[in-house]
């Protein structure tokens, strides 16, 4: 990097005011920005990454405290300035943060929000010119129609289209440099992709640098020119992109990148199908469920929202079986069937042969005891004043299975199989590490010796390493007791690792269903090759992201379009895909994918 | 086309509340003991003569039959005529029976159009004083949680919930009427007459306003937009001014529509204590004369002030809110 560095980091610490003293965040954190660089951070969750990029911006509130150090731009400390003369300096610093749904006051339209702005920070740009300029940057960043965006409140953005408007909102006073804290956290992949791809032109446009903070090396590496790896508060390692991937010269460094799942490379691990059996033990046929939401504006018309549509597929003893897609795909919404929290509008759930919908008192008892659920969010599905032993009880008592003494040695058996240490047993979960309540809750579902374990994105809110461990936990179960687990999840490179077979879902319909090798390397749905193209991996990707993805999301299920549901995003659509939905159709073994495209394939085999 | 559907809506079911109001009030008067004939005719009436007023009054008609009469004509605007007030003034009732001025009673919609703007403006200042008391004590109180505006907010709460306010209102207007001689305390002879009653009223709402203020904007300010708002550049007293009271204003919005039925409770102790001449004091004296035609219109002239200012409330707070849906 030649020329003088646009932004100085020099010694900054940050430290927790606690009651005995001051515990160190960040400690001797140093680094140059050069304009127009994308500088990467990267640090497992803890490692000080968010501390750091709001010490970049002057936002260390109370109890956090700057123990030492500077930030100097333009040869001023940002961190000593008095408040005033910070806020006109707000125009050349921009942040943008991981929590896009509340940047915004939820009751003021996003356009006039980000023209409050503008004229905060620059009070000579007229109303007007603000506002054509917002409209503008709006439509630059690829929102549709943003005049009528302009007006619109920011409950009716989605996560993605929330995150675009706040890089206008960064962006729209032409900062020298931009803040980007996780910003692609709470996105999907394929939209993560889309704002990734757009952060990068942008800054070659408006000749901003950035400091782009992220806990994904995959993801830095995509956008970064150079990296600095953290390591608790600390800065290990800094490297340009390529160099540090290829010859990570730090033990952290090179720890993080091995714990980097593969997908397409050798070492990824064959799944191995369970020997075939006859009966599959979960079959879905068919099923529907829609919800009436009622139309705002109107005095009684309801709008239907038609969250699961016409699914059908088996679940075979032994397997682990994914069900991937992006959020608003119906994934949730399948696994309230699955678990039979509701029952389908139309079309069956059979599980062991039994339509579930039909069962009541016993039969249903002994079909919870079976079909266990595992939830998602560690924290809230714990409850936060019962002890761990009489959690993992519970269920026992529901059932009727054991009681006294018998309790809490069955209990106690299961604790020491998931890994929990029995002295947890009389305490409450409020220390625990999302990874242990993550035990504690596979331990409430083990307890009742079930057979099948609906896992609904149980892996999601937790570090790579720890997602390792419980997998691990999961095989070695699945090995003990027979167990067959349906994976709910939006992870790709997870799904990879650990199902041997995988349904991909898009706005409530399955459109693809595959062996995990045939999914990955021989994919038979435009939509799948696009997930692949977005998810973020070390490796050569398979599928370009230039020829797989395009612009845009998911249409609303409210209004779906004629025709197949994927044609607004699809780069291969034509004009059948726009009239006639395609269907599930055999692509050779047991996979199926609802493509035309694949029809033609088949047709050309065949002639 | 919003507006025009949520209104349409919310006065079909309000239509509905005040409909159910009506029956519930109507057959509970005629269930209670206390024949209201009796208190009209006077003790000293013949048995017979009673029955026969009864009868042609039509109140030994089934309750049924009487409500479809009554609801006849309050959907023509007619409430009926009191059973005891003369149309010229004064109250009648008790032993005088065969005074010629009985033949005149007066129309119930004219008692409660007399007295109505009186309450309406009573209990108008009583909420502009206790939000202006409000917002001076609240906001610093939510902008300071844990210091010492936000101990004073909750000292001042605390007091004021646990005064009284029929002895709240007789001290007051021993202090500020009888020994300083600022206010007048007793009937009404002109606005002034207004103020110490309101007061009155104030301190008994204003606890709860202030202490939803201090939590609403003691919330707002922990929201992500608003620390987001600091490093946007926006100055702290816009963020303030034009965003944490904004978010705050909504429950403080829904609250204020259903203190307004406290407030209507605190109107019959205020206005007896201050023979300030409002609906609160019809009530009373309609409700002590079994005056049920009275009793109902009150009923449900107040149910429907009821209705219409929480539908009003939900539209405003529809209008900050967009989120919200009534």
């Amino acid at each position: 990097m030649t020329g003088t560095p646009l932004l100085k980091v020099r010694d900054l610490s940050v430290g927790l005011e606690t009651g005995g003293g001051i515990r160190p965040i960040i400690s001797g954190i140093g680094f140059d920005l050069a304009p127009r660089e994308i500088l990467g951070i990267i640090g497992a969750s803890g490692a000080g990454k968010t501390v750091l990029s709001r010490a970049l911006v002057n936002w260390i509130d109370p109890p956090l405290k700057v123990t030492s150090g500077s930030v100097i731009y333009k040869s001023q400390n940002i961190l000593d300035l008095p408040a005033q003369k910070l806020r006109t300096l707000r125009r050349e610093i921009a942040y943008v943060g991981a929590n896009p749904a509340g940047a915004l006051d939820p009751t003021l339209p996003v356009g006039q929000q980000i023209v409050e702005k503008l004229r905060a920070i620059a009070p000579e740009v007229p109303h007007d010119e603000a506002r054509k300029r917002v409209i503008d940057l709006l439509g630059a960043v690829r929102i549709p129609s943003p005049q009528m965006r302009y007006h619109e409140y920011p409950s009716q953005f989605s996560g993605g289209m929330m995150q675009r408007a706040l890089i206008v909102d960064a962006l729209v006073s032409n900062p020298a440099f931009l803040v980007a804290d996780n910003v692609t956290q709470p996105l999907d992949v394929t939209v993560a992709a889309q704002v990734l791809r757009l952060m990068r032109e942008l800054t070659t446009r408006f000749d901003t640098a950035i400091v782009f903070i992220s806990s994904s090396l995959p993801l830095v590496s995509d956008a970064a020119d150079q990296i600095l790896v953290l390591a608790e508060g600390r800065v290990v390692e800094r490297q340009v992109t390529k160099a540090l991937v290829a010859t990570p010269q730090h033990p952290y460094t090179r720890e993080l990148i091995s714990q980097i799942p593969k997908i397409w490379t050798s070492e990824a691990v064959a799944i191995d199908p369970p020997a075939q059996s006859r009966e599959p033990i979960i079959s879905i046929l068919d099923a529907t469920r829609s919800y009436r939401v009622r139309k705002r504006g109107t005095f009684a018309s309801y709008s239907t929202v038609r969250a699961v549509r016409n699914v059908t597929f088996d679940v075979f003893p032994g397997e682990n079986f994914g069900i991937v897609g992006e959020s608003g795909c119906g994934k949730s919404t399948l696994m309230r069937l699955l678990s039979r929290l509701e029952r389908p509008d139309s079309g069956h759930v059979l599980c062991d042969g039994q339509d579930i919908a039909r069962l009541s008192g016993k039969g249903l008892l002994k079909f919870r005891r079976d079909f266990q659920l595992v939830l998602q969010d560690p924290f809230n599905s714990l409850p936060p004043r019962t002890a761990i032993g009489a959690i993992i009880e519970e269920p026992l008592k529901t059932h009727g299975i054991a009681r006294g003494e018998q309790l809490r040695d069955r209990v106690l058996s299961v604790m020491h199989e998931v890994g929990l240490p029995g002295a947890l047993y009389d305490e409450l979960p409020l220390g625990l590490s999302a990874g242990q309540r993550q035990r504690v809750n596979v331990a409430r579902a083990m307890v009742l010796e079930p057979k099948v374990l609906i896992m609904d994105e149980t892996l999601s809110s937790l570090d790579q390493t720890e997602q390792f461990k419980l997998l691990k936990l999961f095989e070695q179960l699945q090995v003990q007791h027979g167990l067959t687990y349906v994976y709910i999840s939006h992870d790709l490179a997870m799904v990879r690792r650990v199902c041997n077979r995988v349904a991909v879902m898009y706005l409530g319909e399955v459109v693809e269903i595959a062996d995990n090798s045939r999914l990955f390397f021989d994919p038979g749905h435009p939509y799948t090759k696009a997930l692949l193209s977005a998810v973020p991996t070390l490796e050569e990707r398979r599928y370009k992201p230039e020829d797989c993805l395009l612009e845009g999301e998911p249409p609303s299920p409210i209004d779906l379009p004629p025709g197949c549901s994927f044609t607004s995003r699809c780069p291969n659509a034509f004009g059948r895909c726009h009239q006639q939905s395609p269907v599930l159709t055999a692509r050779g073994g047991k996979d199926l994918a609802a493509c035309f495209l694949v029809e033609n394939t088949l047709t050309h085999a065949a002639a | 086309m919003f507006v025009l559907s949520f209104l349409v809506r919310r006065l079909a079911q309000g239509a509905l509340i005040v409909f159910l109001v009506t029956l519930l009030i109507f057959t509970l008067l005629r269930v209670v003991p206390g024949d209201p004939v009796r208190l009209m005719a006077g003790g000293m009436a013949p048995e017979a003569l009673i029955e026969q007023i009864a009868k042609d009054m039509g109140l030994r008609d089934p309750i049924l039959v009487q409500f479809g009469r009554y609801m006849g004509g309050v959907v023509r605007g007619d409430l009926g005529q009191s059973f005891v007030r003369p149309a010229s003034g004064a109250s009648t009732g008790g032993s005088s029976f065969g005074d010629s001025t009985r033949g005149e009673r007066a129309e119930v919609l004219t008692l409660i159009g007399e007295t109505l703007p009186m309450t309406l403006q009573l209990g108008g200042l009583a909420i502009l004083f206790a939000l202006v008391f409000s917002f001076l004590v609240g906001i610093p109180g939510g902008l300071a949680p844990g210091r010492w505006p936000d101990r004073v907010a909750f000292y001042i709460s605390s007091i004021f919930i646990s005064l009284p306010n029929f002895w709240l209102g007789i001290v007051l207007a021993m202090l500020l009427s009888v020994q300083l001689g600022w206010l007048p305390a007793i009937g009404y002879g002109g606005f002034a007459y207004t103020i110490l009653p309101a007061i009155v009223l104030a301190v008994e709402l204003a606890p709860v306003l202030i202490r939803t203020l201090t939590g609403s904007v003691a919330g707002v300010m922990m929201e992500p937009f608003i620390a987001v708002g600091n490093v946007r550049g926006l100055s702290r007293s816009r963020i303030i001014v034009a965003h944490a009271l904004r978010n705050a204003s909504v429950p403080l919005l829904n609250l204020i529509g259903i203190q307004i039925s406290g407030l209507l409770g605190g109107v019959l102790v205020v206005e007896f204590i201050f023979d300030y001449p409002g609906l609160g004091l019809l009530t009373i004296t309609a409700v002590l004369q079994r005056d049920f035609p009275l009793i109902q219109g009150i009923a449900i002239v107040t149910s429907a002030i009821f209705v219409f200012i929480n539908i009003a409330v939900d539209l405003i707070a529809t209008m900050i809110d967009p989120r919200l849906e009534y």
